[in-house]
């Protein structure tokens, strides 16, 4: 029963508690005439403002509409800025505007640079926590903020450092790394000179681009690893870039032409299944290429984290030269808070003798960031330093030396932060080799590529 | 827009002596998102309210020159933390400044032996109990805001919390504070000039006259806290009831009993049950028969907990309440905060999910008057329903307010579609308001317990709260703010400046 029984005396039904919506309700409810209440008007000839908003309204005012702003005191960018046009709330805030006729998408483009994607705001957030999507009005800040500027790119606005950024990928079909680095399609195995690993086969490992140019120790540990393992396993015939940050910026059309020449390439070499290792490329390939192709997409896509806490757990791996250092872990966005993966991580590093290891729990590192993803380096350098610098003050805080990152995006600004506090920061997948006596070699600055450090 | 933009300049050129460039801020986004806050307002006339500009400054005393400089140039200066405030405290009327004090958010002093802490009032009670909670300490304000609402908003609404009955209110928790006035002037606030001492008996007692101004009376800058031993054990019952007459009872008599590790008791009436029946799958799955239910709290070492809820679980039962479970108690209460942030529950009384913003009517009230209050306040919100889809009825919840259940934080939930929220709908509305404060009045109640109530609706009867105190207000007012420069146009004080019996 959920209409209370109306006493005797009581008008209407309204006038007693009851839950809309149920079945055994006395139809008089629905039966009320309204005085205000009408159906949004349909606008036939939209303009592109128009169209957007029409799509992102009702999701965009969920958020609005509580306005709480829970969201805040995780998101990385208010905890460095502290300004409240850089919330999460404030993304969703902007689109109820731009409906309204209040804002343009001009006024708004440059405030959604800050946004690293990391996705704490979500799990923070009462609106995703408890529905799930029951009335399909999950709030997806992480979807807003893409679609922000996905229309800002369409729309003509661009932002200089991303446009540029974009442009020399679309050259290089890589991360344009400045500097000495050539990043060319000749270079992009460079990393694993000497280790002689076949082109193509079943299983490819897919490196993403900073990790393939610049701290190619990574690459080069989680190679060594898979074939001390005795994992079969091949490089792609030609990688592209994944696609991912393009479309992190707003670079849709260049995102999904990178996605698709990949496609067609794993295709050609007959490929089943992607090995990846950086979290990033993680997210395009379960999110956004399935997005993008469907069905088409029928790659199985492993995570070697999780592959490799999976070996040690069989006896196929077993790390046993110990490794006397005082660490903590670094929870990569993408993968705990995105991806929920915090568990492999950490079975990993206390698989490692030697290790004394102060953990921080997944939960509570919903707040850290290194400031890395997103695109936030690209067009705000100082906001991702900032970012990593204060990760490091609570890696300094448990008397650590080494901060473990599984996130090669993450490793350069926790590095260059690290060195003001002294912490070394080191990538899971390398402490996994050292620890399973391999050699590396490679670099973590980007300087000799591909040879011994 | 208030200042024209030559005098903006000439403000901008000023602020630049105190501020560097990237504190002040003057994009319309930044403007946008400074004039608002959860409170559902028509939004259609969201330009109505936007500041000219927001400043964010880091210490008292580039607060202190910003408020000299918009004293001198008469322009308004609105301050804002962290902009959850439910009667749109933070949201300038008249264009302006907003002081956003966010990035005042340091811990400058713990000390351990005294037991208190001195903030910038920037900062959130959770980041601070995350930094306390390294020595055992917490500050218990606990307000269902307790992620987002910060120190300086507490202050400015001289808040409640959902443990007060046991630990106080801010008023009680917040010692003292440093304090820009209207002038530019600093002043430290609190009783004696220590920082630290809890309770001295010379001169007038200035606290009170400086928490729950909305801002009208100046900002407050750095303040020094109260903390207590972080709870070892934590004890929160919930218990269902078949009807609401049997749950009132039994809430009376747990805030009767005296049980020192007595938190706060809480009363959800039958609207609020029904409302939280519309999704289950999220909250507490309830049989048909539950009507009413009732949590207590308790917070203190675990043996002297336990032997507490002993004694409210026999009050309980004698009032015919059956327990719900330790899983639903500990979700429940643990859930305390985001339970009343999920706006996903708004229907067309035919059903329909739509948005809805959650509003908040909430009025201190004598336990013996709360179910003519519930009434009264349910019919207020079934006649606007009755006339369109706009408004929902999300229930009631009723909360001690103190450990001896004399009155209590009595609050309706109402879900607004602020989409259709056209200049029809919003009359119907304020109209509501103002009936709905009138009642508290009417049952010799408080218009509000702990958000302020400087709202359009119910700030009209203010003074008719107040009587001759509402004239001291304007008295104040007037001799702290000479050129009516803080928050103008809240709280109805514009009267301090008008010709007439009051001048
Ligand atoms: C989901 C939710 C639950 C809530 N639950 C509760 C609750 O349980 N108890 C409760 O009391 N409130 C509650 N509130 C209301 C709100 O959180 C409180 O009013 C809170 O005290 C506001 O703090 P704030 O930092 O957001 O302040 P703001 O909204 O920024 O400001 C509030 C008022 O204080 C003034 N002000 C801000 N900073 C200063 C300063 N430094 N000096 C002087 N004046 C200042 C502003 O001008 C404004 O008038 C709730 C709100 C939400 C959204
Ligand atoms: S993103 Fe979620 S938590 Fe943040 S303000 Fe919006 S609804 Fe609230």
């Amino acid at each position: 029963m959920t209409q209370l029984d109306r006493p005797p005396g009581a008008p209407d039904p309204v006038s007693v508690p009851f839950t809309p919506g149920m079945r055994d309700n006395p139809d008089e409810l629905a039966q009320f005439g309204d005085e205000i209440a009408r159906d949004p008007e349909v606008k036939h000839d939209p303009t592109p403002t128009e169209e957007f908003t029409e799509e992102w309204r009702n999701a965009s005012y969920n958020c609005f509409s509580s306005g709480h702003k829970f969201c805040r005191e995780v998101c990385p960018v208010m905890q460095v800025t502290r300004n409240e046009s850089w919330t999460p709330t404030a993304f969703h805030a902007n689109v109820v505007a731009m409906d309204k006729g209040e804002l343009s998408i001009e006024e708004v483009a440059g405030d959604y640079v800050n946004c690293t994607q990391c996705g704490a705001c979500e799990l923070r957030c009462p609106n995703t926590l408890f529905t799930g999507d029951f009335y399909r009005f999950r709030t997806r800040t992480v979807d807003v903020v893409k679609a922000v500027r996905a229309f800002a790119v369409e729309s003509g606005i661009h932002q200089p450092a991303w446009k540029t950024w974009n442009a020399r990928t679309d050259d290089k079909t890589h991360e344009p790394v400045l500097g000495e680095i050539p990043i060319k399609q000749e270079n992009v195995r460079d990393w694993s000179a000497g280790l002689d690993i076949p082109i193509g086969g079943e299983s490819v490992l897919f490196v993403d681009c900073e990790a393939a140019y610049y701290r190619t120790s990574v690459p080069r540990a989680v190679a060594q690893i898979l074939q001390l393992a005795g994992y079969e396993f091949g490089l792609m015939g030609e990688q592209w870039c994944c696609g991912g940050p393009a479309a992190e910026m707003g670079y849709v059309d260049q995102a999904q032409r990178f996605a698709r020449h990949n496609l067609d390439n794993w295709r050609s070499t007959g490929t089943k299944r992607i090995l990846v290792l950086d979290p990033h490329d993680y997210i395009s390939f379960t999110e956004d290429y399935p997005k993008y192709f469907g069905e088409e997409f029928d790659l199985e896509v492993v995570l070697v984290v999780e592959l490799f806490a999976e070996l040690i757990r069989e006896g196929r791996l077993t790390p046993s030269v110990p490794v006397e250092r005082a660490i903590t872990y670094h929870d990569p966005c993408r993968l705990n808070k995105r991806k929920g993966v915090w568990k492999e991580p950490r079975e990993i590093l206390r698989s490692i003798p030697g290790l004394d290891f102060s953990d921080v729990d997944r939960v509570t590192q919903w707040s850290y960031c290194s400031g890395g993803g997103g695109g936030l380096p690209v067009e705000k350098p100082e906001l991702t330093a900032a970012i990593s610098a204060s990760r490091l003050e609570k890696a300094a805080a448990l008397e650590v030396d080494t901060l473990v990152s599984a996130c090669p995006w993450s490793e350069r600004p926790l590095s260059a932060a690290g060195e003001a506090v002294d912490i070394d920061v080191v990538d899971i997948h390398e402490l996994l080799a050292a620890s399973l006596g391999i050699e590396v070699g490679g670099t973590t600055n980007g300087s000799a590529n591909g040879s011994a450090r | 827009m208030t200042v024209t933009v030559e005098a903006l300049d000439e403000l901008v050129t000023a602020l630049r002596t105190v501020l560097a460039d990237d504190q002040i801020l003057t994009s319309k986004t930044d403007r946008y998102n400074r004039a608002r806050v959860p409170a559902p307002f028509p939004v259609h006339r969201w330009s109505e309210r936007l500041p000219d500009l927001a400043v964010l400054p880091t210490s008292t005393e580039q607060v202190a020159g910003v408020v000299r400089i918009a004293n001198e140039l008469r322009v308004p200066v609105v301050p804002r933390d962290g902009g959850t405030g439910l009667t749109d405290g933070a949201v300038p009327l008249r264009g302006g400044i907003v002081v956003d004090v966010k990035r005042m958010n340091q811990v400058k002093e713990l000390d351990l032996e005294n037991r208190t802490v001195t903030v910038g009032t920037g900062i959130s009670m959770l980041k601070l109990n995350e930094q306390l909670a390294k020595h055992d300490l917490f500050y218990p304000d606990d307000p269902a805001s307790y992620p987002c609402s910060l120190v300086g908003g507490r202050i400015g609404t001289s808040g409640w919390s959902l443990i007060g009955s046991r630990y106080g209110h801010s008023r009680d928790l917040v010692l003292s504070f440093d304090h820009v006035l209207p002038t530019g002037e600093v002043m430290h606030v609190g009783d004696g000039i220590g920082h630290k001492i809890s309770k001295s008996s010379s001169g007038y007692q200035l606290k009170h006259l400086f928490m729950g101004h909305q801002g009208t009376l100046g900002i407050a800058t750095e303040a020094t806290l109260k903390l207590f031993p972080k709870p070892e054990a934590e004890l929160s019952p919930f218990w269902a009831f078949d009807n609401y007459d049997d749950a009132y009872r039994c809430v009376g008599a747990l805030a009767r009993a005296g049980v020192a590790t007595f938190a706060g008791a809480v009363l959800f009436d039958e609207w609020k049950v029904a409302y939280l029946r519309r999704d289950d799958e999220a909250y507490i799955p309830q049989p048909n028969d539950v009507r009413a239910l009732v949590c207590a709290v308790m917070y203190g070492y675990e043996d002297e907990v336990r032997p507490a809820g002993k004694r409210l679980f026999r009050i309980a039962k004698d009032h015919g309440a059956r327990y719900l479970g330790d899983e639903i108690s500990e979700g429940d209460w643990a859930a305390r905060h985001d339970r009343y942030a999920t706006p996903l529950h708004g229907r067309t009384k035919a059903g329909q999910v739509v948005p809805m913003s959650w509003h908040c009517e909430d009025a201190a009230v004598n336990y013996t008057n709360l179910p003519s209050v519930s009434r009264a306040w349910h019919e207020i919100v079934a006649d606007l329903r009755r006339r369109t889809d706009v408004f929902d009825d999300w229930g009631m919840f009723t909360y001690t307010s103190g450990s001896t259940g004399v009155d209590y934080l009595t609050e309706i939930d109402v879900g607004i579609w602020e989409q259709q929220l056209d200049d029809r709908a919003w009359e119907m509305w304020v109209k509501a308001k103002r009936d709905i404060a009138a009642v508290a009045l009417a049952h010799n109640g408080s218009i509000s317990a702990c958000h302020g109530s400087c709202r359009e609706g119910e700030v009209d009867l203010v003074p008719q709260e107040l009587g001759r105190g509402f004239d001291v207000m304007l008295d104040l007012k007037r001799t702290l703010d000479p050129n009516n420069i803080m928050n103008p146009g809240k709280y109805l004080l514009d009267r301090a400046y008008e010709t007439g019996p009051h001048a």
